[in-house]
Formats: structure tokens, sequence, C-alpha cells
């Protein structure tokens, strides 16, 4: 809540009582002396006819939504009308009518608690201040957020509040973007009557991510709620009673979400902060830019927190349609891996097989030379889980210049099927996992693979009971599910109608099948999708017109983006028979498979795994310094923006890959990003309509018949550490304590 | 007074030879205060002045209790006579230099903390560079600061 507004309400309130004063109106905090008697004055004040009000807008550009137009209820507002829907409860009726409300506990995507009462507005014919959080709004109800009687009971609750609250804004992580700060400005006086000793709480150790400073906790339960409701872990509760209250867990243990990050942000005060930024920077030092994630096919919009050539921390963004207001902890803390393990220089490896660091014209000379020493056939490109849609087109391009098609991206398999769209992505999109109200997980772990998704099933598994098949290996869930199966024989029995979670989905309105990208890499693969498509085709309500209940849940960044341009391999040998294989970013190629005598050119951030084999060393740019579009997994094209400067002499991706074309002779024909942009237009528009979701046609008959006989091998997990999926989150500290510490064992 | 001047010049000359009382002259400052006026001041002020002490790098101080004006009637006397400057004034002398005290140098020396008390030294600012402080984000401090955010990856594994 801006200060701006809170304290600009506060003046309001004199300001209309005498409308000469107000220009020369200066505001204190101290308690004015008409409030000293406030039944007094809004009696005096309550006859006197409402003045014509300036037209309000909602709140953040709120919109409001009528299920049914028969039940809307008008209420009224400081005297201004506003039609809401009704079980509108009285504070959303006033943020429709642009009156912020000052709030602890409150929190539109939690449970109500109503336990802060800072919310306190008069109701007219109601004896007492309510607590707008928690009463229902009715017809005709004449709500009044800035009489003097509110502002007493806010000031009263505010003095209860800042009475067990330690005084140490000055040292504490929130300062500046702290809610208690910034309604004490409006709210609070400007001095204590309170005499006694402090309370005093021991901090409570929740692991290596959120640290606790329990002396300051005002007891909303934002985080406990946060933690049952969203997260779906029971390990925050609140212990004992009155001044003894405070939240814990129980018994000693850590908090082990993957997404107790979340708890940082809808903290309004400093008890739960971020223990990797602890005392590192102060939140108006920082610039922020708004990007988005690239840890996992998901793509959560982040704004990413920087001061000078550093990355301080990542806070999410709000994104209705993929990550609400929520991120993952691996998005959250991974940035210290930016920090570490970078390739800076161009380095070839010389003869006795050690790197000597040299220039940039010398290292893409070495390798235009090699390049053009090899056949075309033997030249083998490979794009890296973390890399954009502009690279891999000029990866491509560059390669098809050279007479090779053997270019691919890690992750999607040695065959991917790049033909239609829609056996590829998350057809029926994050958002719209919510309607569905049975879900068949085909070896796919959501919460480790995407923690964001997983959160959405939770979300819809919570408020409709869906119902939760899954088949794979043994996994941790954190709603209720039916474990199907290990392995793809229980997805044939489904095909075949012979297993009882035939009728769970025959009878489901909008039952929704969700492969994992795991499977990509199985032998079976074709057939493995061809069993999925039998049962959409034998149950006609997984893919009508209206709903399209297939998707495959993606597990990089990458991956959407490489099918959707075409990196498909011409023959799914050709890396065993490579002399040239240029590695962009692929750390997770299984590099036992290259040939001995193969010329390794590794172009990427980090050094990771594949920089031991390569010959040449091209560093290029994280995902946080250089603009790119990423696909995620549900086919909505997005972009990163630059946060940060790149370190040494790295360059972004395509350029290199241009420049290197140049050396070798093979020009590209576009040099800047509009240019490679108009030549992905040709090959993929849609990647091109950011935040827009292209929809893709379910063909199922127009898939090629399979011959490919079923394996009876298990489903394996694909993400073995949730922490650790990628060269930048590999090279992060924080992320090693996590998955030291929380991964599950 | 200036007869007096002569008169000891003269027997100065008669003690130690001609080449003694140059030498004399310039170990003084004497031949200074051709071009340093404050020197020369400093000299004339000097005649009939009452030495108080000398510390221990050579500084004279002197008083005048009878035909100076009172607040102006005690100086010091540099040893360093082509480069001097009000630092070079160890701490036991400040005092009586301010008229803080009426004590002595000699007298407060005994009051300089024994296991702890670091020898005076004067600011050689404007020395040269060596003896100039350098913050530690400056680009002549020899132990400079790592602005470096990152820290790249080292080719040790190599295979």
């Amino acid at each position: 809540m801006g200060l701006g507004v809170l304290a600009s309400r506060a003046t309001r309130l004199s300001g209309r009582g005498n409308p000469s004063r107000s220009l020369f109106y200066v505001r204190t905090i101290v308690t004015k002396p008409e409030l000293q008697s406030p039944e007094a004055s809004s009696a005096a004040a309550a006859p006197e006819p409402t003045p014509d009000l300036p037209p309000r807008t909602p709140l953040g550009g709120a919109r409001v939504h009528f299920p049914n137009p028969d039940d809307a209820i008008e209420v009224f507002v400081d005297g201004y009308p506003v039609k809401i829907p009704k079980g509108m409860t009285v504070l959303q009726a006033c943020e429709v009518a642009g009156v912020d409300i000052p709030r602890f506990c409150y929190h539109n995507r939690l449970s109500i608690a109503g336990n802060c009462r800072m919310c306190l507005v008069e109701v007219e014919k109601s004896p007492k201040p309510v607590a707008s959080c928690a009463m229902p709004a009715l017809p005709g109800m004449k709500i009044k957020t800035d009489t003097p009687i509110a502002k007493k009971a806010r000031e009263g609750v505010m003095e209860f509040l800042l009475m067990n609250h330690p005084l140490d804004c000055p040292i504490c992580d929130q300062g500046g973007e702290c809610d208690l700060q910034d309604q004490s400005m409006a709210f609070g006086s400007d001095r204590g009557r309170f005499t006694e000793v402090k309370r005093s709480v021991v901090d409570k150790n929740l692991g290596p991510l959120v640290k606790t400073v329990m002396t300051r906790c005002i007891q909303c339960t934002r985080c406990v709620r946060f933690a049952t409701e969203i997260a779906g872990v029971q390990d925050l509760g609140m212990l004992g009673r009155g001044s003894g209250e405070e939240i814990g867990t129980y018994v000693e243990k850590l908090m082990t979400s993957e997404l107790s990050g979340n708890v940082i942000d809808i903290c309004p005060v400093g008890a739960l902060t971020s223990k990797p930024f602890a005392f590192k920077a102060r939140n108006w030092e920082l610039k922020g830019t708004e990007t988005i994630d690239v840890t996992d096919a998901v793509g959560s919009n982040i704004r990413i927190d920087s001061r000078g050539p550093e990355v301080m921390r990542i806070l999410p963004r709000l994104n209705e349609d993929i990550n609400e207001e929520w991120i993952s902890d691996k998005t959250r803390f991974f940035y210290d891996g930016l920090k570490r393990q970078r390739l800076n220089d161009p380095m070839i490896r010389g003869a006795d097989g050690r790197f000597k660091v040299v220039s940039w014209r010398d290292a893409l000379a070495v390798v235009a030379e090699v390049l053009h020493q090899a056949k075309a056939k033997e030249v083998v490109g490979v794009a890296g889980k973390l890399s954009d849609a502009e690279s891999m087109m000029a990866l491509k391009d560059f390669l098809n210049r050279m007479g090779t098609n053997n270019v691919w991206c890690e992750g999607n398999g040695p065959n991917p099927n790049a033909d239609l769209r829609s056996g590829y992505i998350m057809n029926t999109g994050i958002s719209g996992l919510e309607k569905a109200d049975t879900f068949l997980l085909v070896g796919t772990q959501p919460r480790v693979e995407a923690a964001m998704v997983n959160a959405r099933i939770r979300k819809t598994v919570r408020a409709t009971n869906a119902k939760v098949g899954y088949i794979g290996p043994p996994t941790d869930f954190n709603y209720d599910h039916q474990h199907l199966g290990t392995g793809p024989e229980t997805l044939l029995q489904i095909a075949e109608g012979r297993h009882p979670f035939c009728s769970e989905i025959s009878n489901a309105k909008n039952p929704a099948i969700i492969v994992g990208a795991g499977v990509f890499e199985r032998e079976d693969k074709d057939a493995i999708f061809a069993a999925v498509d039998t049962i959409v085709k034998k149950y006609g309500n997984v893919v009508r017109p209206d709903w399209n209940g297939f998707n495959v849940l993606l597990l990089n960044a990458a991956q959407a983006a490489a099918l959707d341009l075409g990196l498909v391999p011409e023959s799914s040998e050709s890396i065993e028979t490579a002399k040239f294989v240029y590695l962009m970013g692929a750390d997770d190629i299984n590099l036992d498979k290259i040939p001995n005598d193969a010329f390794v050119v590794y172009q990427g951030h980090h050094g990771d795994r594949s920089v031991y084999r390569a010959n040449v060393i091209l560093p290029a740019s994280a995902f946080s310094e250089k603009e790119g579009t990423y696909e995620n997994t549900e086919g909505c094209p997005q972009q990163t923006l630059p946060a940060v400067p790149t370190v040494g002499d790295a360059r972004d991706d395509w350029k290199i890959i241009r420049a290197l074309s140049e050396v070798a002779g093979v020009r590209l024909p576009y040099d800047t990003v509009s240019g490679i942009r108009s030549r992905i237009r040709t090959v993929a528009p849609n990647l091109l309509s950011l935040e827009e979701r292209e929809q893709a046609t379910f063909a199922a008959s127009l898939k090629p018949e399979v011959k490919q006989k079923i394996s009876s091998t298990p489903f394996k997990a694909a993400v073995e550490n949730f922490y650790m999926t990628d060269p930048i989150t590999r090279a992060s500290k924080i992320m090693a304590q996590c998955s030291a510490l929380l991964a599950k064992k | 007074m200036a007869t007096t001047l002569v008169k000891g010049t003269v027997q100065a000359i008669k003690e130690k030879g001609l080449r003694g009382f140059l030498g004399m002259l310039k170990e003084e400052g004497i031949l200074n205060c051709i071009f340093d006026g404050k020197l020369l001041q400093t000299k004339l002020h000097t005649i009939g002045a009452r030495l108080v002490g000398v510390d221990k790098f050579g500084n004279k101080y002197y008083e005048n209790l009878e035909d100076t004006q009172y607040g102006r009637h005690r100086w010091v006397e540099y040893a360093d006579k082509a480069r001097y400057n009000a630092s070079q004034v160890p701490p036991e002398w400040h005092g009586w230099l301010h008229y803080i005290t009426d004590h002595t140098g000699d007298e407060l020396l005994m009051l300089k903390p024994k296991r702890y008390g670091v020898e005076h030294k004067e600011n050689l600012s404007g020395e040269g560079d060596e003896y100039i402080y350098h913050s530690k984000g400056h680009a002549l401090n020899p132990g400079q600061k790592d602005w470096t955010r990152y820290q790249s990856w080292q080719p040790t594994k190599a295979q």
C-alpha cells in the first residue's frame, strides 16, 4: 500500500470540513482535538449531505467480475455508490470504490483470518467499527472509511501492534518495503505510552532460505495460511495464546516446501526475510528489471533487483496466467549462481591440454578453420536448456548454411516430434488447469519439474476436490492423489479400459492428461504418446472443441521454442560420428557419446560440465544479461530483459554465432535482434506475439501409425534434484545448501 | 639592539672562524631568512626571548613575557628551516604552545602512555604520493579493492 495514499486520505478528512484551511493545512501525527470525542464529531458530520465526489477508479485497475448479474448489490463507500457481486467483503467493495484500506492479515489469495483488526471501517447503524476484511457487504450498506471513528480505531490498533514491535527498523531488512512502517506513518502516534518491557520471541530456524526475527512478528498468520493453503505443507503453525502467541514449526524442523520463499513476500513486517539477501542491500538502491525466469519451463514472471553489475535478489511479478504472484525457491534463490563459475574470456585448449585465454578474433578463426575441415555430415550443434529463441534460430541457420541439419535442443530426446505443436505444449494452459476436475499425470512429477504448475494443480484439487491419478515412480505430492502404477503398462490398461481409473476419466467433465517431458528421452516414446492418444480418442471428453485436456509438461525453458523453430536432428545417431560439435550452453548431454577425436566448441556462460570436454570456449551472456525470447510450456512466448551488464568479454549468444558465420564465410543476413526476429517470423511467427498463447489445434488423426512396442521399463524421475537442474543453479551456493538440507532423499 | 647584534656577530666569527660562522648561519636558517620573511620575523622576534625548551625534533619553544602582546608571547622556531608546518609540533608541546596549559612539553612528557603511545609523526600530505591517504576504492591505493562482482571459472582441472 502506498504511503502517499494513506497520507492523502488522512489529510482529506479535515480538508473537507474546512475547505478554506485545506491549502495551508499541515498534517501532524498527534491526535487532533476533534478526535477526542469521536462520537460527537461523527454525529455532527452525519447529517451533512454528501458533496459531489470526484469519480473514483478501482485500485490497481481491478475489474469486477459478475458471475451472475442478478446478484449485484449496491453499497456506498464514503457516499460513493458501487455495484459489487454478492458475497464480496466490505474491504473488496472499498477496493472497487478506489479506497485502499490498511491491512496486515488480509491477503486476497489466502483465506480470511481477520485477526489484525487494522482494516476497521465505520458502517452506518453498526455500534462498533467493523473489520472490513471479514465482513460481507450487504445491500445498501453505508461504509465510511475516513471518519474520525475509523481513524481513531486504526490508531488504537496500530498502537497495540507497535507495543511489542521492536524499534529496529534501521537494521531490519524489510525497512523501506514494510507494511507496518508505511502504515505507522499514517496511523502511528509520535510517542509511545508503553512503559513496560517489550515481549521477545526466540527465532526459529526455517532452513537456509528464510531468516526469522520472530520478535518482529505481529501474528497476522499470513505465513501459516500460505503454508497450509498454497504450499500444502503443514509446517508452520501458531503456538500459545495471548502475549505468548508465536509462529513456529511446533517441533524444531526446517520448512521443506518448494515455495517457502514466498512467505518472505507475504510477511507484512520483517519477521520473515530472505536469508541470502540479509544485510546485502536496501530496496531503494536496487534497480528492478521485469523479466522472466528460465530455470524451468514455466517461465515465471520475475523482477530482477540489481545494484550495479550485481543481481541482488529476485522477486515474483504478478501474472495470473502463469505464476499468479508466487515463484518457486529455485527461481527466487538461484541468483548467486550468476556470479560464480562465469566464463569471461574466449579460451582455446592448447596441445598440453591447458586452456589459454585468447582474443575473440583468434578463437573465431580457429573454430571457423576446424569447421571447414569437417565434413558437413560430421558437424553437430546442440542448444542448451537455457537458450533463447534468437540464438537457436541463429545456430540452426548457421549450421544449415554449413550444410548440416544436425541441430537440436537438449532435453527433447533423440527423435523429437516437432510436427504437431499440440504434441509438445500444455494445451490446456497453466491457468486452464483450474477448470479441470480429473488429472492423469503420466511420468511427471510436477512438484519438482514445474513447481508453479504443481501449485496450480493443488489449487484446483483444494477448490474442487479434483481427482489426481499418477503413473510414475513413487514420489511426494502435496495433495490427494492415487498412485496408479509405475510403468507404461498402467497407461496401456487405461487405454484399453481395463483400469478402475477409466471411469474417473469418462465421468469427468474436464479431464486433463499431463505427460512429462522425461518421456521424450525414452526409447518407446512414440508408443507411449500413441497410448495417450488412444486414451484421448477413447474418452471423447479429453479433447473437444471447447476443452483440450492433452498436455505435455516440458522441463526446460528452451524446449518449446526449439521445437517451434524446428531444431530436430537429421539422424539420432549423429553425435556418435561427429567430428565437430558445437555446444551452445548444452551441459546435460551425455559427453561420453562424443568421439574422442571430435572438436568441441562450448559457447556458454558457466564453467559447468561440458567445458571440461571443450576445445574452444566462447563466453556468452546469461539470461539476466540479454534480451531473449523464451516460450514456456503452455506455448506463451515471453522476453527477458538485460538487468545487469555482461561479465568480462562475454557476448550475446546470437552475436557470437553471427560473428562466427562471417569468419566462416557464410554470413548470416541479420545484424540486429529485430533482424533475427523477422527471420523467426518466417519460421515460427507465434514466438513474436509476446505474452499471447497461440493455441495449437489438436489433430491426433494426423499422427502417423506407430508400430513401436511399449516397453515395460518403469518411468524414471526426470528431475533428480529440484534445486540443481541447469548450469546456473549448479553453480549456486544457496542451491547447493538447499539440496544438502532440503532435498527429499 | 643593532650594536649587540654586530657585537655578537663579530664575537662569533672570532670564536668559530669564518667557515664555522657561515656553517652556523646555515644551520640556524639565517640564509633562509633572505627569502623567507616568516622565518626572519621569527628570528627577530626571538631576540631577547626566553628559550623554554627544545623537543626531541629540535623545535625550539620561546616565551617573551615583557614587551610582546599577551597571547602572542609563546612561539616555536621549527627545527626544519625549509619545510616547516604546525604538525611538526609534538602533542606534549601543543598544549603549552596554544596556551592550553602552562606546563611545558618536557614536564608533560611523562603523561605519554608507555605501552601504546606511538611516536609523533608530522603530517606528510603533499610530500609525495606515497604519503597521501587513498581510500580502498582509489586507483592509487596499492591494496585496491576488487570491484569485480563475479568469480570467473578457472580452468584448473584440464583433462
